[in-house]
């Protein structure tokens, strides 16, 4: 083998690879742009004052696309979209239903029955010094947590 | 050319320069050339392919017309689409005349697909060099899917967001495979799916953006391409499939008594065709309107949020578990379609309607038992619940991987292998699969349509629905 390369087949061998590494780097580089960067999405989202949420309810938040629950000692909030295929959640007495394929989760978001895989998150509610209340979508919690209204 | 005029002069009729000029028309033209110059008379029997496959490409054709004036006037942005669309209907003269046009002209290409499917397996058209056209009908299948299914998004209506977002997340839902394997940290198949078709979490401008470029370019151009080859094929396998050359036939001169002319006769049928369907479009435009639900609300989903009846089977389907089935199943069920030819090469059954007294027999039977398989479980998964209303806590393996859709896909399984045994041979035992899931398709289609109101729950009519 070794004795065969020459300058022609090296030149020959070499063109190859190139074409072939400048074509998969061109392709890639295609493809990649199909895969935006996340735009800038903000995590941590103001939700307003305590007092814009009644007591003892379920409140959706629109933009968030959240459950926010106040009681007397502090607030939680859930998320409303269904794990099965990303339907608003309506919200009652028992828990939360699916319009979609009729999902039930309880009030602490676990699945009753559906086709949902999974129970739905519940988002870190924070307060910031101003005394507004905050969101953090990046922070899962228990359902059992809470912020405590001081 | 003096031939031409003498209609009734049977000796100057045969005569060499008028059967010249009628080979020529068809040689000599390009688009003609789709044609050979002569063909069989058994293609030609309106019962052996109902013309299903010609009126495609017309449906085609007229979706094309009415897709660019459309364009005129459509704009393709979150704020602008729903009222650009509304402008269509209820400013543009004419307007909602072509947009009905468009959407029935596409319900019925999807319909007719499948019957046109049907109809070359159920001749046993796939055989030896069909090969290779049956599959690309199959690639031609899912594009026509592909088709409506971004055709949907441009409105920006109600329905549209909510369907989109709900094959979104179908597409997403390879994670409930990865997430029961525990690899989804490593490969997310079901993430990259979803950013590929709407390049974000939610369904936004980029989903428009990419769903819009599907529908007007990338699609009907990939579908034009097929539909070429197609056409080529049909040729290169020297027209259609017929039954009539069986062994002890003499083929040489079979073909020559039994070929005609295709200029003109075939011309006229096919014409005839294209009028007929024209006029039949052009009155259900007139008489039905495509329906324009509200502008997208992202935070309120209709309830029910149904799809387009051609998808009703799959949302049915997905309603018992999204992975298996969105995903599982109907990858199965394509994987099922290309694998035919392989399966099953018993050519002397070719060209055959139902391959004769046998098949007819194996498909009714194959009938009765996918209608009682499936209702069978239909009925008691309304009637009693299914796994997770019987046992709590159930793992989520398990829900996705028995319920009414896998479960019948295990049945038709077992029972084409039975017909093999029985009738060893291959032909009868894809039948049997293909009799049986054509049934249960509409089964689940037909549940999705009419059966299912708020929250997908169970009615027998929608004036049973709830008011809400
Ligand atoms: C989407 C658009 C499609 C168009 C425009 C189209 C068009 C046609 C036409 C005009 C014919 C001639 C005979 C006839 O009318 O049946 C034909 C034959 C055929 N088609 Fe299609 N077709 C389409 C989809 C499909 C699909 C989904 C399949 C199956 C998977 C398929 C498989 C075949 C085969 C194998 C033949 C040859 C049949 C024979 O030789 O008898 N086609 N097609
Ligand atoms: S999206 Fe909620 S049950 Fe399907």
């Amino acid at each position: 083998m070794l004795n065969r390369i020459n300058r022609r087949s090296f030149i020959r061998r070499g063109a190859k690879v190139l074409a072939f590494v400048a074509g998969g780097v061109a392709l890639a580089s295609l493809l990649r742009q199909f895969f935006p960067r996340s735009t800038g999405q903000k995590r941590r989202v103001n939700l307003g004052r305590l007092n814009d949420y009644p007591v003892d309810t379920f409140t959706f938040v629109e933009d968030q696309k959240v459950y926010l629950y106040r009681d007397h000692e502090g607030v939680r909030a859930v998320s409303a979209v269904c794990t099965h295929l990303g339907c608003i959640l309506e919200s009652n007495d028992e828990g939360f239903l699916c319009p979609c394929h009729g999902s039930c989760y309880s009030l602490t978001g676990k699945v009753l029955s559906g086709p949902a895989p999974g129970d739905l998150n519940w988002f870190r509610i924070g307060g910031s010094p101003d005394g507004r209340l905050y969101i953090d979508m990046n922070s899962m919690v228990t359902p059992d947590f809470k912020f405590l209204i001081t | 050319m003096t031939s031409q005029k003498t209609g009734t002069d049977k000796v100057v009729r045969e005569g060499n320069s008028y059967r010249m000029e009628r080979i020529k028309r068809i040689s000599q033209s390009f688009f003609l050339h789709i044609h050979s110059t002569r063909v069989h008379i058994s293609s030609l029997r309106p019962t052996y392919t109902f013309g299903l496959g010609i009126i495609l490409g017309f449906l085609f054709l007229i979706l094309i017309l009415t897709g660019v004036v459309l364009m005129m006037y459509y704009t393709p942005s979150v704020e602008r689409a729903y009222d650009s669309v509304k402008d269509i209907v209820y400013i543009v003269p004419g307007g909602r005349y072509i947009r009905n046009i468009h959407r029935w002209a596409s319900h019925g290409m999807v319909l007719i697909v499948f019957l046109h499917l049907a109809r070359v397996f159920y001749t046993g058209s796939y055989m030896h060099s069909r090969k290779l056209n049956w599959i690309i009908g199959v690639c031609m299948l899912v594009i026509t899917l592909f088709l409506s299914f971004s055709g949907y998004l441009l409105p920006w209506d109600q329905l549209a967001y909510w369907a989109v977002t709900i094959g979104s997340n179908i597409a997403a839902s390879a994670r409930e495979l990865t997430d029961l394997l525990g690899i989804t940290n490593y490969i997310d198949i079901g993430g990259f799916m979803k950013k590929l078709l709407i390049g974000e979490e939610t369904v936004g401008q980029p989903a428009l953006s990419r769903f819009f470029t599907l529908h007007v370019i990338f699609l009907p151009l990939s579908l034009l391409v097929l539909i070429a080859v197609h056409f080529w094929r049909i040729r290169k396998d020297g027209g259609l499939s017929c039954a009539d050359f069986r062994e002890g036939v003499n083929r040489e001169s079979d073909e020559e008594k039994n070929k005609i002319y295709t200029w003109p006769v075939v011309m006229w049928a096919e014409l005839a065709i294209l009028f007929v369907i024209s006029a039949v479009l052009l009155l259900t435009a007139f008489i039905v309107d495509a329906p324009l639900l509200e502008k997208a609300n992202p935070a309120f989903p209709e309830n029910p949020a149904k799809s387009p009846w051609y998808f009703l089977g799959i949302q049915e389907l997905v309603s018992y578990s999204a992975f298996s089935g969105g995903l599982l199943i109907p990858l199965l069920y394509l994987g099922f379609l290309i694998s035919i030819p392989y399966i099953d090469k018993q050519d002397h059954y070719q060209g055959r309607w139902f391959a004769g007294k046998t098949g007819m027999r194996t498909a009714l039977y194959s009938l009765v038992m996918s209608l009682v398989v499936v209702i069978g479980q239909l009925f008691v998964m309304v009637r009693y619940g299914w796994l997770r209303d019987w046992f709590p806590g159930i793992s989520q393996g398990v829900v996705m991987l028995v319920n009414p859709a896998t479960l019948s896909v295990i049945g038709f399984v077992l029972w084409a292998g039975w017909i093999r045994r029985k009738t060893n041979s291959t032909r009868m035992a894809s039948i049997a699969l293909f009799t049986a899931s054509l049934v249960a398709i509409v089964i689940f289609t037909a549940m999705g349509i009419w059966f299912r109101g708020p929250n997908w729950d169970f009615f027998w009519s929608r004036s049973q629905w709830p008011v809400i």
